[in-house]
C-alpha cells in the first residue's frame, strides 16, 4: 500500500510516497509541490536583474545563486569575446561570503533538523537547543553583511567584481566574526578546539569528545545509521573553489568532471504532480554535497569514515559536520591575504554588447548549483537552473533510483524519514 | 504565581509561495530566543512547534498572532487544503495578522509566478484587494525582501506590550516606514552635492544618478537600523532596489532611468523644479574633497 507523508521542517516541503512491504520501505517516490517559475520570470529581463532575482530562489542559499548568476554572465562575456579577469581580492571576498553562507546552512541543519529528528528516532530525552544555531548563523550572516551589505538576499556581486570597497577595518571585522563563530562552534558544538577536531583521522577519535557533536555521532551509531542509508557510492563535485576539487568519484576513485555533462530529465512521480526534475551526470545519478566534496579532497577522516561505513547516513551527516569545521578554517585563511588596495570592480563592456551563452557553476551548501544563461544584446532569452537537491532527491523508477530513493529502500519508514533528511532537502531551490 | 493573564500569546507562522528568506532573515535577530520564549509557537515551518502541519491544516483551533510569509496564490494548497481556507480561518480570530515580507504584503517577487491571480494579503501591489481584505484592520504589513529581522522583532514586541501600532496607508508601521532608506546612507554628502559614483566598487559617490539607487523613493529604515547590525546595501555600494515598496521588483535595477541626464524619478515629495534648481547650482561647484578618493592609500608598489 502506498502511504503519503508530507515532510516539513526542511527548506520548504516535500511529499514522500512510501510503498511499504513487510514493514520496510520497498520503494518511495518524491514530489515537490509549489512551483514559482523563476526561469520564466527571468526571460526578457536585463541580464543584470538576474543578480537580484535569482538569490530569491532560496532564502538559505541565495548567495550561492548570486554567485552562480555572476559566473554565468561572466562566462557569457567571455564567450561573447570580452573576457573578464578578476583579481585576487574580488575572488577571495566572493569566496569568503559564499563559505559563510554554507557554514550558517550547516549549523542550522545540525540543530534544527538532525538533532531533533535523531532524538525523536531514538526517543532520547536530551534537552535540545535548536535556537543556538540561529545565534551562530547570525554571526556568519554578519560576516557576509560586512562585504555584501546584508544577508539574506544580497546582490553585491556584478560581472567584473563586487560593489563594496572595503577597508582593513572591514576585513578585520569580518575576521573577528570568524573568530567569534569559531569559538562559538568550539564551545557550543565540539567541546574541543577546532584544530584538535580537524586533526582527527579516524571515527574512533569522535569518542574523545563530550558535546553536541559527539551526541549526534553516538546517536547515529545507536540508530544503526552507519549500516543504513546507503546510496550509489558515486559522488559529484562541480563547483570550482579554493576548497573543492571538481570531480566525479566512483567509490574511492576520483575522475575529472565537467558541468557540461549535467542534464535535467523528467522525474517519475506517479502519485502527485511534482515540479522538480532530476539532475543526472552523463545519464547517471550521483550524490552531491559535503560528503562528495570531502571525498574529493581526500580528507583523512572522511576517507576513514567511508572505508568503515561507506556512503551511509552516518557518513553523510558526519562528513557535513566535519566540513563545517574545515570551512571555518578555510575562511580564516582567505581573509588573511586580502589586499584591500586592489580594485573592487573593473567595468566590463556594457551588457548590451553581449549576445552569447554562459554557464555558472558553484558548490552551494548541498552540492553543485548550475546556472545557464543565454543572452541577446544583454537581455535574457533563456535561463536554466539546476540545483543540488535535484541531484540528490530526484524521483525516478525502481530500476534506476536516485540517491535519496536508493538510500531509503529496505529500512523502516521511521528510519527512512530520518535518512531522507540527511541529504538536507531544499524544496524551495528545487521548485524554482 | 501564574494567573490567566500569564498565558503566552499563541503564534502561527504559515507560508504561501516563498523562498523562506523571511524565516532565515528573522533568525538573525539578536535575542531571538528570548523573544520567541514569550510566545507559544503553535506552528513554524522550521522551528519546534506544539502542533504539527496536519493539525494546523485541519483548522481546529485558533491563534492570537498569525504571521504569513510569501505570496498568496488562490490555487495553492498545503497538505491538500487550500491556503485561502487556512488563511481565512485563522485570520477570523487572530488579534494580529502580520504579513512578513514584500510577497505577503504586496505580492512581491512571486506575484510574477502567476500575475493574474497572485497577490499579497490585503494588497495587490498598491491596490487594496486580497484574500483577507475583510480583516484588513488587523493586518500589519512589514514589507522588505526579505523582512528586516529587527522590524519584525519590533512589531512583535509592540504587540506583546499592547502598545498601539500606527500604520501608514499601506498598513506598514509608521515608526519603521516613515524614513526613506536614503536616510543615514554614508553617501549622503555626495547626494547633496550631486557627485555621482563613477562606477561600482567605490566608497565615493552617490548611486542615485547612474547606478539605479531607489533609496530616495523608498520608505524603509535600512540605513538607520542596519542589516545584520552591520551594514546596508548602499553602504557597500549596491543600489537600493526599492524592495519595501508595492512595485517591487522593478526592472533594470542597476541603472538609473534618466531624462536629459536627470534622474526620471525624484526623491519623494521633492518637486522636479526645486531639484533641478538645486542640482544646477550644486553642479557648478567643483569640490576637490568630494571628487577625489576618500582614502588615499600611499602605494609603496
Ligand atoms: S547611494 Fe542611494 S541611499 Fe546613498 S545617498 Fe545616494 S541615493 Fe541616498
Amino acid at each position: 500500500m502506498i502511504t503519503k507523508k508530507l515532510i516539513d521542517k526542511i527548506e520548504g516541503e516535500a511529499c514522500v510516497y512510501f510503498d511499504i512491504k513487510d514493514r520496510v520501505v520497498d520503494f518511495a517516490t518524491i514530489a515537490f509541490p509549489n512551483f514559482r517559475g523563476i526561469q520564466e520570470i527571468l526571460k526578457g529581463k536585463n541580464a543584470l536583474d538576474a543578480l537580484v532575482i535569482t538569490p530569491r530562489v532560496c532564502g538559505i542559499c541565495g548567495h550561492a545563486h548570486l554567485m552562480a548568476t555572476v559566473r554565468a554572465i561572466e562566462d557569457a562575456y567571455k564567450n561573447g569575446g570580452y573576457e573578464i579577469v578578476l583579481n585576487q581580492k574580488i575572488q577571495k571576498i566572493r569566496e569568503f561570503t559564499l563559505i559563510m553562507e554554507t557554514i550558517q546552512n550547516h549549523l542550522k541543519w545540525i540543530y534544527l533538523t538532525i538533532m531533533p529528528e535523531l532524538a525523536q528516532l531514538n526517543k532520547s530525552t536530551k534537552i535540545l537547543t535548536p535556537l543556538k544555531s540561529a545565534f551562530g548563523s547570525s554571526i556568519a550572516a554578519r560576516a557576509i553583511a560586512t562585504f555584501a551589505g546584508q544577508w539574506p538576499h544580497s546582490s553585491y556581486m556584478l560581472p567584473g567584481g563586487i560593489t563594496c570597497d572595503p577597508t582593513n577595518i572591514d576585513a578585520l571585522k569580518a575576521k573577528s566574526y570568524v573568530d567569534e563563530l569559531t569559538s562559538f562552534f568550539e564551545k557550543e558544538s565540539l567541546g574541543i578546539g577546532i584544530e584538535e577536531f580537524l586533526a582527527f583521522e579516524s571515527c574512533k577519535d569522535f569518542k574523545n569528545m563530550d558535546s553536541d557533536i559527539s551526541f549526534i555521532e553516538e546517536e547515529l551509531i545507536k540508530a544503526g545509521m552507519n549500516k543504513k542509508g546507503f546510496s550509489h557510492d558515486r559522488f559529484i563535485v562541480l563547483g570550482n573553489h579554493s576548497y573543492t576539487n571538481p570531480s566525479k568519484i566512483n567509490q574511492t576513485r576520483i575522475y575529472c568532471a565537467d558541468a557540461m555533462c549535467v542534464e535535467d530529465i523528467d522525474s517519475y512521480s506517479p502519485n502527485e504532480k511534482t515540479y522538480a526534475k532530476n539532475a543526472v551526470y552523463s545519464g547517471s545519478y550521483y550524490e552531491a554535497g559535503s560528503l562528495a566534496r570531502q571525498m574529493s579532497l581526500n580528507v583523512p577522516i572522511v576517507k576513514n569514515m567511508h572505508r568503515r561505513y561507506k556512503d551511509s547516513a552516518y557518513s553523510r551527516v558526519m562528513a557535513r559536520i566535519f566540513e563545517l569545521a574545515y570551512l571555518l578554517k578555510e575562511s580564516n585563511s582567505i581573509l588573511d591575504d586580502i589586499d584591500i588596495s586592489e580594485a573592487s570592480f573593473n567595468a566590463p563592456q556594457h551588457i548590451n554588447a553581449i549576445t552569447a551563452t554562459g554557464i555558472g557553476v558553484v558548490e552551494a551548501p548541498r552540492g553543485p548549483l548550475v546556472h545557464k544563461v543565454s543572452l541577446e544584446k544583454g537581455v535574457i532569452k533563456e535561463y536554466k537552473i539546476i540545483t543540488p537537491t535535484q541531484f540528490n532527491i530526484g524521483s525516478s523508477t525502481k530500476s534506476d533510483p536516485t540517491p535519496a530513493q536508493k538510500s531509503m529502500i529496505g529500512v523502516s519508514k521511521e528510519d527512512a524519514l530520518f535518512i531522507f533528511r540527511t541529504f538536507d532537502v531544499c524544496s524551495v531551490c528545487t521548485t524554482h | 504565581m501564574h494567573s490567566k493573564q500569564d498565558k503566552k500569546p499563541t503564534l502561527i507562522w504559515f507560508q504561501g509561495l516563498t523562498c523562506n528568506g523571511n524565516t532565515h532573515s528573522f533568525f538573525n535577530l539578536h535575542n531571538l530566543e528570548n523573544l520567541l520564549n514569550k510566545f507559544e509557537i503553535l506552528y513554524h515551518p522550521s522551528l519546534e512547534s506544539t502542533k504539527n502541519i496536519d493539525e494546523i491544516t485541519a483548522c481546529i483551533f485558533t491563534c492570537d498572532i498569525f504571521i504569513f510569509e510569501g505570496t498568496y496564490d488562490p490555487l495553492m494548497k498545503r497538505n491538500d487544503v487550500l491556503v485561502s481556507e487556512i488563511l481565512n480561518y485563522y485570520a477570523k480570530d487572530a488579534n494580529y495578522i502580520i504579513a512578513a515580507g514584500t510577497c505577503a504584503s504586496f505580492g512581491g517577487m512571486f506575484k510574477a509566478s502567476a500575475p493574474e491571480r497572485n497577490s499579497g494579503l490585503i494588497f495587490n501591489e498598491a491596490d487594496h484587494e486580497g484574500p483577507i481584505i475583510k480583516y484588513k484592520h488587523k493586518v500589519i504589513n512589514i514589507s522588505g525582501c526579505p523582512i528586516h529581522p529587527e522590524w519584525l522583532g519590533y512589531t512583535l514586541n509592540m504587540v506583546l506590550s499592547k502598545k498601539e501600532l500606527e500604520v501608514d496607508k499601506l498598513h506598514r508601521p509608521i515608526e519603521l516606514f516613515s524614513n526613506l532608506s536614503h536616510h543615514g546612507c554614508t553617501r549622503n554628502e555626495y547626494f547633496e552635492w550631486k557627485v555621482d559614483s563613477d562606477n561600482f566598487g567605490e566608497k565615493e559617490g552617490c548611486l542615485y544618478y547612474k547606478q539605479g539607487c531607489r533609496a530616495p523613493m523608498t520608505h524603509a529604515s535600512c540605513n538607520k537600523i542596519l542589516w545584520n547590525e552591520v551594514s546596508s546595501k548602499t553602504r557597500v555600494g549596491t543600489p537600493c532596489f526599492g524592495c519595501t515598496e508595492a512595485d517591487f521588483p522593478r526592472q533594470s535595477l542597476y541603472s538609473t532611468k534618466t531624462n536629459m541626464s536627470i534622474p526620471q524619478d525624484m526623491p519623494i515629495g521633492v518637486p522636479k523644479r526645486s531639484y533641478l534648481t538645486l542640482a544646477g547650482i550644486a553642479k557648478t561647484f567643483s569640490i576637490k574633497r568630494l571628487e577625489g578618493k576618500l582614502i588615499d592609500y600611499k602605494k609603496t608598489h
